[in-house]
């Protein structure tokens, strides 16, 4: 049998992941090990999980070095690869927003030349020169992206908002949102036509088992 | 400062001995293919104007093109692909021919990735073009070649998805669907985000009908029942002749013994600017990307001066190699040379036998002696290696058949 490579990343988003793809009837324990190996297989279950940074989760699937990839919709709008986004895994919902200090409310289009310090370059990038049509400088942050505004280096943050706890206590809003975000199941485009006979059935038993859930929930 | 001088550029590799041996090979098995069929290989420049990649339905983002000015101040560009300037040729230096026309590259295109993650920025591309045929006939025959070429270069496993994009069209103008809506619609199909479709549907207010045919389209997988439920399903005569066009495809692909290969997949919608009828990629194991896609492109010769409609498709060169590595299909490397060692006095006759030997089919190295043969032969102790001797004869010292000493 030939394995199912499935790519996660570790932390919350993973846990959830398992979590599902075990509740839909496939043994995912191997995923429990607490090594520190980066591949793990169930050659019963024909399953091999590949643990990478979420960042990089489009990417193994876009190469087809996984079949399937569970990673967040806002990784899939920076990275854009042309992958199957089959399902939508209803949990690790947050938004894309643009936020900065409040005095800039409802006055954001009227700053020429906006500096956005972004993990999102591209999403940033697009939103601002595309959809709103002004020009932008872009500056490229791995963390704590909040700093930005605070000292000087940036008007603006395209981040990503949960409970908008670290905005607050930063002392900054959201502005406007761009996208709605959760966690997604994306699959490649070959292993979907070349192994269809097991990504099918998968993609189903979860979808399923999703739907189960939101019955559950509505009751 | 880095010393660039010991570096390639990025996205582009040098093809060393065994690989460039595989790649000549699998070239060689396309040319066969191709000129079984009556097609003509032309070679376009590497360099072209910019406007050739500027204009009409087959424009290219302009971030995606290498450039660079000429000395009158025009912008240049590499080639980006085979089709375009094989339109240009078709179109200008072959407009009196009779029709339809048969053309096939081989070649190098390059394209600049922004996001390029390994992806490489110079490759190799081979394909056909049949140009001003609209017949259902110049579609299937370009799809069977595409699979015969795949074959033919030891690919077996394949699987070819098959779509119509009139299809498409035809059903976004019955239900008036344009705009930002049907720009997005197709990618949302195409990638089969089926949540985000569900949305777009509520928001357009589209009928039942048209509801169930959008999410089939992104949730099939690919049967030929979808194409009579698609029928039933749909008014619009653009899509209805769509689906009928697809059918005699499919029927032709039968005579051409390929149709095993091939399923129907109407949810493939990429460059929906581009194409205007069947379009079809080509898939096979241990490779994340088609290894060939193609189809029917009847507006891109408008731009070149005539109108004219064609198919055709392109197949990745290193694409095949690394499926066949993968699948671990390897071909014969290239033979190994045999030397022959000789001593000044015996160069003439060493350099006649060396060219009688080539006649003959072996690769064959003169080497005049600097120093001692044993220390020769231990420098390549694999080697084939002959020695010349006074008077005209020779002798095999190492991986040759001594029976053939003279």
């Amino acid at each position: 049998m030939q394995f199912l490579n499935i790519a996660l990343s570790k932390g919350r988003l993973a846990e959830q992941a398992i979590e599902l793809i075990e509740a839909s009837g496939y043994n995912c324990q191997v995923v429990r090990d607490p090594s520190r190996k980066l591949i793990l297989e169930d050659h019963e279950a024909g399953l091999r999980f590949i643990m990478a940074k979420p960042a990089d989760i489009p990417t193994y699937v876009d190469y087809g070095a996984a079949d399937i990839g569970i990673v967040g919709k806002d990784t899939l709008l920076e990275e854009k690869r042309l992958l199957y986004e089959v399902l939508n895994l209803g949990f690790g919902y947050c938004r894309l927003c643009v936020c900065g200090p409040e005095s800039l409310a409802g006055k954001l289009d009227q700053i020429p030349n906006k500096r956005v310090a972004t993990k999102y370059p591209r999403v940033a990038r697009e939103y601002f020169e595309s959809k709103k049509q002004q020009s932008v400088e872009i500056i490229r942050l791995n963390g704590s992206v909040e700093l930005a505004p605070l000292v000087g280096l940036a008007e603006v943050i395209v981040d990503i908002v949960e409970s908008g706890r670290t905005l607050r206590e930063n002392g900054l809003v959201v502005l406007e949102t761009i996208a709605d975000v959760s966690a997604r199941m994306v699959v490649n485009r070959v292993s979907m036509k070349m192994k269809a006979e097991r990504i099918q059935p998968f993609i189903e038993a979860v979808g399923r088992q999703l739907e189960a859930r939101k019955d559950q929930a509505s009751e | 400062m880095t010393q660039w001088q010991f570096h390639t550029p990025d996205g582009v590799s040098d093809l060393l001995p065994e690989e460039c041996a595989e790649k000549r090979r699998i070239e060689q098995t396309i040319r066969s293919v191709f000129e079984k069929r009556g097609y003509f290989e032309i070679e376009t420049p590497g360099l072209e104007f910019f406007d050739v990649y500027a204009v009409g339905s087959g424009a290219v983002p302009q971030e995606a093109l290498f450039k660079c000015i000429d000395h009158q101040g025009r912008i240049l560009c590499l080639r980006y692909d085979g089709t375009v300037p094989t339109a240009r040729v078709a179109a200008t230096l072959f407009r009196d021919a009779a029709l339809p026309q048969r053309f096939y590259y081989v070649g190098n295109m390059y394209r600049y990735n922004e996001f390029g993650g390994g992806r490489q920025r110079s490759f190799s591309q081979a394909g056909v073009e049949l140009i001003g045929s609209s017949s259902p006939e110049a579609d299937a025959e370009v799809i069977a070649t595409a699979i015969t070429t795949a074959r033919k270069t030891g690919i077996e496993d394949l699987q070819v998805s098959i779509g119509q994009v009139a299809f498409f069209k035809g059903i976004l103008s019955e239900w008036g669907i344009s705009g930002e809506a049907a720009r997005q619609l197709p990618h949302l199909i195409d990638s089969k985000q089926m949540v985000a479709i569900e949305e777009m549907a509520d928001r357009l207010q589209l009928p039942k009908a048209a509801r169930a045919v959008i999410l089939k389209l992104a949730s099939s997988q690919g049967s030929d029942d979808d194409l009579d439920t698609f029928e039933q399903l749909v008014r619009s005569p653009v899509a209805q002749q769509a689906i009928t066009n697809l059918r005699e495809v499919l029927m032709i692909l039968e005579d051409y013994d390929c149709r095993r290969y091939v399923t129907v997949d109407l949810g493939m919608l990429q460059s929906l600017n581009y194409y205007t009828g069947v379009i079809f990629k080509g898939f096979t194991y241990n490779l994340g990307f088609p290894l060939f896609s193609g189809g029917r492109y009847d507006q891109l010769l408008q731009s070149f001066g005539r109108d004219l409609p064609a198919t055709g498709f392109s197949m990745g060169i290193s694409l095949a190699m690394t499926a066949l590595q993968r699948q671990g299909i390897r071909s014969k490397p290239q033979a190994v040379p045999c030397w022959i060692c000789y001593e000044k006095p015996e160069r003439s006759a060493a350099l006649k036998l060396a060219e009688q030997m080539r006649e003959a089919g072996s690769n064959v190295i003169c080497n005049g002696l600097t120093g001692d043969i044993h220390s020769f032969l231990a420098r390549r102790p694999d080697a084939k290696v002959i020695l010349m001797q006074p008077g005209g004869t020779w002798q095999w010292l190492q991986g040759g058949d001594p029976a053939c000493n003279s």
